[in-house]
C-alpha cells in the first residue's frame, strides 16, 4: 500500500524525533551511572591504602624514620600517627618535585601511587603523632 | 653623667628587661595562636587545589620543625599560607614554636593516653 507522501514525512519524522530523544536519555543514564560510580570510586580509592601491604613496603623507609615511625636522628620527622593524607601527598609532592628534598626524591622515584597510599596507611596507623591546642 | 642619671637609667633599664621579656612571652604566644588556628584543630584540611588534612604537629621532631618553617620562609616549600606566616618569623620564634609542639611535650600526651 502506498502512504501518502505527508503521512511518510511525518512518520520519519517522528522515527528520527524520538530515536533522538531515546539516544539523548540513554546517554544521559549512562553519563548518569559513571558519574555515580565515579564519585563512589573516588572516596574508596583515596582511602584505599593496605596499612598491612605498607607495612611490607617501609624497610626503606625505616632507615631513617624508624620501624615504628619514630624516628632516631632529629632532622628526619616522625611519621607514627600522622595523617594518612597528609603523608600521601607529601610523597606525592616528592615525586612530582613540588617539594623538594634530594633523599626523598630519589625513595619515592619507583613508588607507585598504591605504594604511597599503602606507606601512609601503615604510618597513619602507628601510635605518635598528636593534635595540640 | 651624673650620678642621679646613672641611677634613672639604671632604674629604667631595670624596668625594661623584664617588659620585653613579656613582650617577647606575647609574641611567641601570638604566633603559637597562628599556628593553633589550622594545626589545632581536628582533621582540619588545606583547601584549593590539593586538599588534605594538615599534618599533627604536636610530637615531631623540633629540628625538624625549625627546618620546615625555615624552607618556608626561604621559598624553597612551597605553601601559601604557611610562607606567609614563616616570612614573619624570627629564627628565635621558629625555635619556641618547636619547642613548644616539639618531641618531649607529645611523649606526655601519648603518655597520658596510656
Amino acid at each position: 500500500m502506498k502512504t501518502h507522501f505527508g503521512i511518510d514525512l511525518c512518520r520519519r519524522f517522528a522515527t528520527r524525533d524520538l530515536c533522538r530523544r531515546f539516544a539523548t536519555r540513554d546517554l544521559c543514564r549512562r553519563f548518569a551511572t559513571t558519574a555515580a560510580l565515579l564519585a563512589l570510586a573516588t572516596p574508596a580509592f583515596a582511602a584505599s591504602g593496605d596499612a598491612d601491604v605498607g607495612r611490607k613496603k617501609s624497610a626503606p623507609c625505616a632507615a631513617c624514620h624508624g620501624p615504628n615511625g619514630v624516628s632516631p636522628a632529629p632532622d628526619f620527622p616522625n611519621l607514627a600517627g600522622q595523617h594518612a593524607d597528609y603523608l600521601h601527598a607529601s610523597l606525592k609532592h616528592y615525586k612530582n618535585g613540588k617539594r623538594k628534598n634530594p633523599i626523598m626524591q630519589g625513595q619515592v622515584a619507583n613508588l607507585s601511587e598504591k605504594d604511597m597510599l599503602d606507606l601512609s596507611a601503615f604510618f597513619a596507623s602507628q601510635k605518635g603523632l598528636d593534635i595540640k591546642y | 653623667m651624673s650620678p642621679s642619671r646613672i641611677l634613672l637609667a639604671a632604674a629604667l633599664a631595670a624596668f625594661a628587661v623584664p617588659a620585653l621579656a613579656q613582650d617577647n612571652k606575647i609574641t611567641v604566644q601570638n604566633k603559637i595562636a597562628q599556628c593553633q588556628g589550622c594545626h589545632g584543630i581536628p582533621d582540619w584540611k588545606t583547601a584549593f587545589p590539593e586538599v588534605y588534612r594538615v599534618p599533627k604537629l604536636s610530637g615531631q621532631k623540633a629540628a625538624y620543625i625549625v627546618a620546615a618553617l625555615k624552607a618556608y620562609k626561604s621559598g624553597e616549600r612551597d605553601f601559601a599560607t604557611m610562607r606567609a606566616i614563616a616570612a614573619d618569623l624570627t629564627e628565635e620564634q621558629m625555635q619556641a614554636v618547636a619547642k613548644y609542639y616539639g618531641e618531649a611535650a607529645a611523649t606526655t600526651t601519648a603518655d597520658a593516653k596510656k
